[in-house]
């Protein structure tokens, strides 16, 4: 991708939902930026509308206030230069591993076709696997085939929405190497949506903290430490104390209870 | 307790599935031939099998069963078709929802044989009016399971296809429909079930063939073993219809989950 697709502007963004006829505001004026190419997590509790605002990005939800610009232009709508990873992998079951990574491929032919499909297979390590049902796959492979997909369309900001929350805690740490290898592989744009705190701060440029009622942004933490991160290292820990900070959860012993 | 002798004297329930019907036969024949009960009123199945085989060797048989087979497809076809668009466009559409739902409700209640009395005045008794009863019967269970399918596609998917950009008979074809389809399948199986019924039903009114037609025949100049073959053959016929559908199904929905119950 070229370095100045990608980006995302959003100024003064609200957005409430319409609860027994009376407007339930779920997100406030919300401003973010996010650069061509950087990895940024969105880390709150349940509620606090980060879920809303990736769908305001991906453009499922289309009526709010303020400004959602993707490389420039107001989102109204979903589009091919964004990809979404939803928690449920969302494989269709009835089509093959193969014809799933495919479904966004629609327009092409044949041929076009399977060559994307077999890069983006090898891309996540399912070589051999085109022909074999979501059903008989564990929940780590399924995920990666979602990712797959998603990546087959050539997307210039890849959205993930808690994609490894429903995995078991070891795959969950090697999907998110795999996450962070995809993402400099393809040097695209990615934001994710995370409620685990230290996932956000292993993979991201950015780890964005909201609160809830109505959702707002409390903070933003710039991580800067080199790649691949130690989780055990200081600076892990002091990041992540920080943002136990902003959610009132920090203790005196952060590091003896951390290790 | 029958079971579990049963099983000890090793027994597989599939077996048993054989030998309780062959223990039946065997009965009937028994109690025919020791004079228990008149072989006029009683024919017995080793003689049914003998009507049978004459039935094969004139030609009767092979004639009769592929005249309802053909009224059976028709029904189907006019009936089932109808039923899966229509079911389709209630699904997709609360208007038409709105206007035709309770009608095919209200309709549902009355009992299909009743409709006979309407089409003999309205259509006689030629091949389309038995064309247009089976309709009947397999309308019903076509766009009751097509519009449960249909509406029951999770929204999920709804979403993927706006993400995807697939848009009016792309997403039909390739989201809704195949998310549907166990429904559909259903819907496709009872209504062939009930179209094999159906025609039966309307060959016992004024047919010239079919095996209705046979059954009626053989009641008119009291050949009992005529009705009662033609009982046998509605029956084995609508069972192998039934279980090359199933195994159709089957081959058709490998992709549903294991039966381990993981989740798709």
């Amino acid at each position: 991708m070229s370095n100045n697709k990608g980006t995302l502007e959003i100024r003064n963004l609200s957005k409430s939902f319409i609860v027994d006829n009376s407007p339930l505001q779920i997100l406030n004026n919300i401003n973010l930026t996010v650069t061509s190419g950087s990895f940024v997590s969105i880390v709150g509790s349940s509620g606090c509308g980060k879920t809303t605002l990736l769908r305001i990005i991906l453009g499922l939800e289309n009526h709010y206030d303020g400004e959602a610009l993707m490389d420039g232009k107001q989102i109204v709508g979903p589009g091919t230069n964004r990809g979404i990873v939803f928690q449920d992998h969302r494989l269709l079951p009835w089509l093959t591993v193969g014809e799933n990574v495919a479904f966004g491929l629609d327009k092409l032919n044949r041929k076009e076709k399977k060559l994307l499909v077999d890069e983006h297979l090898q891309l996540v390590g399912l070589i051999g696997f085109e022909s074999v049902y979501p059903s008989q796959l564990s929940g780590g492979m399924a995920q990666r085939v979602a990712i797959a997909r998603a990546l087959a369309n050539k997307p210039e900001m890849l959205l993930l929405d808690e994609p490894l929350g429903a995995l078991d805690a070891l795959t969950r740490m090697y999907m998110q190497k795999e996450l962070e290898r995809l993402w400099q592989l393809e040097k695209i744009t990615m934001i994710m949506v995370t409620h685990d705190i230290e996932e956000a701060i292993y993979l991201s440029d950015k780890v964005v903290i909201m609160s809830s009622r109505p959702g707002i942004i409390k903070q933003i933490i710039d991580v800067s430490s080199s790649r691949p991160r130690d989780r055990a290292s200081s600076e892990f820990m002091q990041i992540k104390a920080e943002i136990l900070e902003e959610f009132h959860l920090g203790t005196e012993y952060t590091f003896a209870y951390a290790i | 307790m029958a079971k579990k002798f049963l099983q000890r004297l090793g027994l597989k329930d599939k077996l048993l599935a054989i030998i309780v019907p062959l223990l039946v036969l065997a009965a009937w024949q028994g109690a025919v031939s020791q004079k228990l009960c008149s072989e006029l009123i009683l024919t017995p199945p080793l003689t049914l099998l003998n009507t049978l085989l004459e039935l094969a060797q004139s030609g009767d048989l092979t004639l009769n069963i592929l005249a309802s087979l053909k009224r059976v497809m028709i029904g189907f076809l006019l009936g089932g078709t109808s039923g899966f668009v229509i079911g389709i466009l209630m699904a997709l559409s609360p208007f038409l929802n709105r206007i035709f739902g309770p009608l095919i409700k209200a309709l549902q209640q009355v009992p299909e044989f009743a409709w006979m009395p309407l089409i003999i005045m309205f259509l006689g008794i030629d091949e389309f009016a038995k064309y247009f009863f089976v309709a009947i019967g397999a309308f019903y269970p076509m766009v009751l399971n097509t519009y449960q399918g249909v509406s029951g596609v999770p929204e999920k998917y709804h979403e993927l296809a706006r993400v995807f950009d697939y848009k009016s008979f792309r997403y039909l074809f390739k989201v809704i429909i195949p998310s549907a389809l166990p429904s559909i399948i259903t819907g496709i199986r009872l209504s062939l079930g009930l179209s094999w019924m159906f025609v039966v039903g309307a060959e016992l009114f004024g047919s010239d063939s079919g095996v209705g037609y046979l059954m009626t025949w053989g009641r008119a100049v009291f050949q009992i073993d005529l009705v009662m073959a033609g009982l046998i053959l509605v029956g084995v016929i609508g069972f192998a219809m039934n279980f090359l559908l199933e195994r159709a199904e089957k081959q058709f929905l490998l992709w549903r989950e294991p039966v381990d119950g993981r989740p798709a």
